[in-house]
């Protein structure tokens, strides 16, 4: 069992880095590669990450990514994924906003502020799964069927301990989802700002 | 059509982690297996021996030993576990400096009949960690034994990837033979910002149902102490045991099923108090409270302490607030009544303070576990450079109580 989840991580792992770097690759290079070469691009870099290249290196590369990143939560694992895809719709800015307003209070509590620890709660809290059902229903009713699947598979990956840890939260959220929500929340309420003001409304006669 | 098959499989999630939920194992009292026994050889009445230190005629004192030389320039963090042929077997780090890439977990096995250690093995190094864990490691740290459920000896080690002390988490390993061979690490989940920051010192306790309870503490943005409820698939549960920067390397002594007491080292800034914090439990672990402090100096450094099957409780320290030249014996009265029961120090160990501030000596880092329910072994780091063992006879621990009673009668007349 240890031998499986280990060998999936790696994989996952792999697959993260491979599609990070194909996406770094399009922004600085400013050039959207097609469906095709992203996938011979995604092939090629994954298997570059999962074996063992020898050289001076112990590990394959994906190793030493997950020796400082940890695995990610299913949630970024499978955004990041489907950002791949020519299909792949924006995240809603609700969805985004959730997310940060959840980490801004989660991290603080989790990592000692205070005797209270949300993190306990996913261990198995019956009232955190109803939560996150909850929220994944939000998901749905606003549209975004995307986030309802991703959430389920989550809670499914979680059920049957898909990764090293037992905890739902590992499974649902990290410090990467967490930092492109927040980031993300603030970059579209400065822009929203921003057309507030271009479009005059301060000055706009009463 | 999409939105009601989405909602069928969202259905089968919350089925599936309700099922999870409702599978966990429910939460055990602690194993209480030290039944106090009476304390037949302890004089009572008029033939009170007035004496703290033991008779030298009539027991065997300390014994002091080293642990086997492996050549490593800077060793540290030794604990121990007793085996169930009764020989007790030692884990510590070793390496040409405390988180070098070439530090190495070792082991080796006293025998109490012939009173030697056997040859150092080397239990784990930084290779097989990252090969076994399937992720890079930069170096090793404390390694604490325990015994699982199943009766296997595991071995938790910590870890780091990124960084200083902060960036740890904790492993595992395993081993059907008694520490001879082991199996390949498996990683302990316990921190949800990439898991860093969980570092283990203090021994397991069990709980009736015969899992592990692993006083851990984070040392990254929080300095607190934390209670890891573990099995063989990880970390099923923990609890925060305190809060805030004050508090690391809590040693938990079980009271009675329900209630226990845990002694931290503190990591106080400035003018705070430099004294031992405590905090209890009164729900076998599912809660803890901060009750105050333990009113002995602690210079932020390692504590560690072990009660004996009479009740007698053993807590050895720097009873210092600054530097790590002095290592003290204390203890305490059988059958103590609350969180803050009297400590005495009852002998002094190491003391260096008669020497100039830079040739004193760093002892620190003790690690005591009790063989047989009535004595004690010690070990702790001398200078960074060995690792001394202390055996501390049943006869002279006795002793030691007898001197602790006739002091209290005369101090209540």
């Amino acid at each position: 069992m240890d031998h499986f989840v280990q060998v999936l991580a790696l994989i996952e792992m792999s697959i993260s880095t491979a599609v990070v770097l194909i996406w770094l690759s399009q922004t600085i290079f400013q050039f959207e590669i097609p469906l095709v070469g992203r996938m011979i691009l995604l092939i090629l870099l994954g298997n570059l990450c999962f074996w063992p290249l020898g050289l001076f290196m112990e590990l394959p590369l994906a190793a030493y990514v997950r020796g400082v990143t940890g695995d990610l939560s299913i949630v970024s694992m499978l955004l990041l994924w489907s950002s791949l895809f020519p299909s792949n719709k924006c995240t809603p800015i609700a969805f985004k906003a959730g997310i940060a307003i959840i980490a801004i209070v989660f991290y603080p509590l989790a990592l000692g502020l205070g005797m209270l620890d949300p993190y306990v709660w996913g261990y198995g809290s019956i009232g955190l799964l109803a939560g996150v059902l909850a929220f994944s229903i939000i998901c749905s009713l606003a549209n975004w069927n995307k986030g309802l699947w991703i959430i389920a598979l989550a809670i499914i990956a979680w059920s049957f301990r898909w990764h090293e840890s037992t905890n739902l939260w590992d499974y649902l959220l990290d410090p990467f989802l967490a930092g492109w929500a927040i980031f993300a929340s603030v970059g579209a309420i400065y822009t929203k700002r921003r057309e507030r003001v271009k479009s005059g409304y301060l000055f706009r006669a009463g | 059509m999409s939105r009601v098959i989405a909602f069928c499989f969202l259905l089968l999630a919350g089925v599936l982690g309700f099922l999870h939920i409702d599978s966990r194992p429910v939460w055990a009292p602690f194993e209480i297996s030290a039944t106090p026994i009476p304390d037949e050889d302890l004089t009572e009445g008029g033939s009170v021996t007035k004496v703290t230190q033991p008779n030298k005629s009539s027991v065997t004192y300390p014994q002091l030993n080293w642990l086997p030389d492996t050549g490593a320039a800077s060793v540290h963090a030794a604990s121990l576990i007793k085996l169930k042929d009764g020989s007790i077997r030692a884990f510590w780090f070793a390496g040409s400096r405390e988180g070098a890439p070439d530090v190495v977990i070792n082991s080796a096995v006293f025998d109490p009949k012939s009173e030697a250690w056997s040859a150092p093995s080397v239990v784990m190094d930084r290779v097989s960690a990252e090969k076994g864990l399937s992720r890079y490691i930069a170096k090793l740290g404390n390694p604490v034994s325990g015994r699982s459920a199943d009766g296997r000896l595991q071995l938790f080690f910590v870890t780091v990837s990124l960084g200083g002390w902060a960036g740890s988490s904790i492993s595992t390993i395993s081993s059907d033979d008694e520490g001879v061979t082991w199996s390949i690490p498996h990683r302990l989940i316990s921190s949800p910002f990439a898991n860093i920051s969980t570092l283990v010192k203090s021994p397991a306790i069990r709980f009736a149902d015969g899992r592990l309870g692993l006083p851990a503490y984070h040392e990254w943005i929080g300095k607190f102490g934390e209670f890891l409820r573990i099995d063989a698939e990880g970390v099923i549960d923990k609890r925060r045991m305190s809060s805030g920067r004050n508090a690391i390397q809590p040693i938990v002594f079980p009271d009675s099923a329900e209630q226990a007491t845990a002694y931290f080292r503190q990591t106080r800034g400035g003018l705070q108090a430099k004294q031992i914090p405590v905090s209890d439990t009164r729900n076998a672990g599912r809660t803890w409270s901060v009750v105050g402090d333990l009113e002995i100096p602690n210079p932020n450094s390692a504590i560690t302490a072990v009660s004996l099957s009479n009740g007698t409780r053993l807590l050895v320290l720097n009873n210092l607030e600054d530097g790590r030249y002095r290592l003290v014996l204390l203890m305490s009265d059988a059958n103590p009544s609350g969180a803050l029961s009297q400590w005495q120090e009852v002998q002094v160990l190491e003391n260096d303070e008669a020497l100039p501030n830079e040739r004193r000596r760093e002892f620190s880092y003790p690690y005591l576990i009790t063989g047989d329910g009535s004595d004690a072994h010690l070990v702790y780091t001398w200078d960074r450079k060995k690792i001394r063992h202390i055996y501390f006879s049943s006869a002279w621990l006795t002793q030691l109580q007898n001197g602790l009673k006739n002091k209290h009668k005369e101090d209540a007349q």
